[in-house]
């Protein structure tokens, strides 16, 4: 009998009111590792009322009483390190170092949260006008929730949840129904941490579970990351129940690989950009698009390397690629090859219908590799969130930097160059939030904000770094002057 | 035996190695050298916890277990000596293949420890 998980609700955990409940599936075994409750609106309700009660203790708890706590979610965090890692894996199919990689990257924003109290001071300027003072100071607003996608199930609510409570908010979380088992241990953490009852809150769930987020009068902000179609609606519903929104959407990220480039470390790079995570992260390189000689060199070298890496189930240390999400996931994955193919298409490496020895019910695409692809071509548009990498041919940088401003997207991109005019232009002409020099994952640090632009993004205030206390505080101005 | 293709690999194979060395000592009586094999055991595991970077998780090539036969069976000083002299190899074979400097910064301090025990 497998567990039937539970919502975290005003410091307790709760049964859901949900008739309907999901099975999380391991992907590499196809086991049922766990059932998940479809949460309706009236459980999302008692989650918002409960912070919305805790609001004001919290507020007006001192910010560094506030921040103590994310020390003490820091150790406790370093000390269920492995645990954390390997429930990643279980329920997301990633390897075990992405796992690990991606719990650091949690903790990170934990060490970004412990800052607040000096993120969030003010600003003053004396005698405005003769004897009269202004004041700026940071206030939290009330009760803030994210909605968080299955292939960062542990980085992507810390990205959120630290820095919306030190600054003094409470905080709702509804993860993704594919993995909700990050967050059912994270919240075990927060519950030995002895929070007033309300701050942090966890509701399990699906599309009803959102909609009652996004609509409900006293959440007065979202964090969403998923894809760019949901992204669009959550931003368009938050903003018409007058929410603060931060809504990053999907990507389709090009790496530009320069003859000059140092092509060793390029490709290295590549790989790890492309087939890491089984390319099912939104910095995920997924086009290379290849000046001039450097094509030819690339595909050979890129092809001999990716058909190396050892794909399987990602507990065993020596996996270098792990599963993608689920069985309909690689369905998708491999009807988006096929369509490239259509297309015209060349099949350079073809990683359909791979098989792991012991794991034969496992949900893997090896890595595959698209030649001689053209730039409207579905597979150099579309995002495909799998370990595929397309690849286009150029003849000159300009025509790189058009190739890839093409795009509707505009969440990454990477030049491998050792020319420095090169590496500025890109930089200062290529529309996309998160560019990479030299660098296939320009994943930000968390006390830098995640970049987005076009589709990639919407809202104006990024997750992570001081964009994040913009989000999570309101500036109130106090204009004074005494007799 | 498998490859050493990954971050996790390289340091999961030299937290084992040193608790398998803990284990040894202990057996051998040497006391001292298995104190030192298990902090050795917990300050890679604090570097592998600390240090792995998603952003530069990339394919490693060219390593193997197999290449590293310890015979932890013979506890005489000979087979201590030749012990701590397959240790130093590892290390000095895996710290260079690590991209992340606070890795190889470690391996390099513990398989120098060992070159040195193996010298002694």
């Amino acid at each position: 009998m497998v567990e039937k998980l539970k919502n975290y609700i005003g410091g307790e955990w709760v049964d859901s009111s949900a008739t309907e409940y999901t099975p999380v599936v391991n992907p590499a075994t196809c086991e049922v590792i766990a059932e998940v409750p479809d949460s309706p609106a009236a459980d999302v309700d008692a989650a918002v009322s409960a912070a919305k009660e805790a609001f004001w203790e919290w507020r007006t708890t001192p910010v560094l009483s506030r921040a103590q706590y994310m020390y003490r979610l820091k150790a406790l965090l370093e000390e269920r390190f492995e645990e954390i890692s390997r429930t990643i894996v279980e329920e997301n199919g990633k390897t075990i170092d992405e796992a690990r990689g991606e719990a650091r990257r949690g903790i990170e924003s934990v060490d970004f949260a412990m800052a607040v109290p000096s993120l969030m001071q003010g600003y003053k300027t004396e005698d405005i006008s003769s004897g009269i003072d202004e004041t700026a100071e940071r206030q939290p607003l009330g009760v803030f929730a994210a909605i968080t996608p299955f292939n960062f199930p542990m980085m992507v609510p810390l990205w959120f949840l630290p820095t919306a409570i030190t600054t003094g908010n409470t905080f709702l979380v509804k993860p993704s129904p594919q993995t909700p088992l990050s967050m059912q241990l994270l919240y075990e953490l927060l519950d030995e941490l002895d929070l007033p009852e309300g701050v942090v809150n966890l509701v399990h769930g699906g599309i009803p579970a959102s909609t009652a987020v996004m609509e409900h009068p006293d959440v007065v902000g979202v964090s969403f990351v998923g894809s760019s179609a949901v992204a669009k609606i959550v931003y368009e519903t938050c903003a018409k129940h007058g929410k603060r929104v931060q809504a990053q959407g999907g990507a389709k990220n090009y790496i530009a690989v320069m003859p000059d480039a140092n092509m060793e470390a390029s490709i290295v790079n590549i790989l790890g950009s492309a087939y890491g995570c089984a390319g099912q992260r939104c910095l995920a390189g997924s086009v290379v698009v290849a000046v001039g000689d450097a094509y030819d060199k690339l595909q050979e070298e890129l092809k001999d390397r990716a058909a190396k890496l050892r794909v399987g189930m990602g507990l065993e240390e020596t996996t270098q690629m792990g599963t993608v999400i689920s069985e309909s996931a690689r369905e998708r994955i491999e009807g988006m090859i096929e369509e490239g193919l259509k297309e015209g298409a060349e099949l350079v490496l073809d990683g359909r219908g791979v098989k792991v020895e012991g794991f034969e019910k496992g949900s893997f695409v090896g890595p595959t590799i698209l030649g001689g692809v053209k730039k409207d071509m579905t597979v150099a548009q579309e995002e495909i969130f799998g370990p595929v990498l397309s690849m286009i041919k150029v003849d000159s940088f300009d025509e790189a930097v058009e190739v890839i401003n093409n795009s509707r997207y505009g969440n990454a991109a990477s030049i491998f160059t050792s020319n420095g005019r090169y590496a500025r232009e890109f930089k200062y002409r290529v529309q996309a939030g998160n560019i990479g020099i030299n660098i296939g994952v320009a994943a930000a640090q968390a006390s830098f904000p995640f970049g987005g632009q076009k589709d990639s993004f919407f809202g104006d205030l990024h997750g992570q770094g001081p964009d994040s206390i913009d989000f999570y505080t309101d500036r109130k101005v106090l204009i004074e002057r005494w007799y | 035996m498998a490859s050493l293709n990954t971050f996790g690999s390289i340091m999961t194979y030299a937290i084992e190695l040193e608790a398998r060395l803990h284990n040894y000592y202990h057996q051998a009586g040497n006391l001292d050298r298995a104190k030192i094999a298990d902090k050795n055991r917990s300050k890679l595991e604090r570097v592998r916890r600390e240090n792995v970077t998603e952003i530069k998780l990339e394919p490693i090539d060219g390593l193997d277990e197999a290449n590293y036969d310890f015979d932890l069976s013979d506890t005489s000083a000979e087979g201590q000596q030749r012990v701590e002299s397959m240790a130093a190899r590892f290390y000095a074979d895996v710290a260079p293949k690590m991209n992340v400097r606070e890795a190889e910064r470690m391996l390099n301090r513990v398989g120098k420890q060992h070159a040195q025990f193996a010298e002694e």
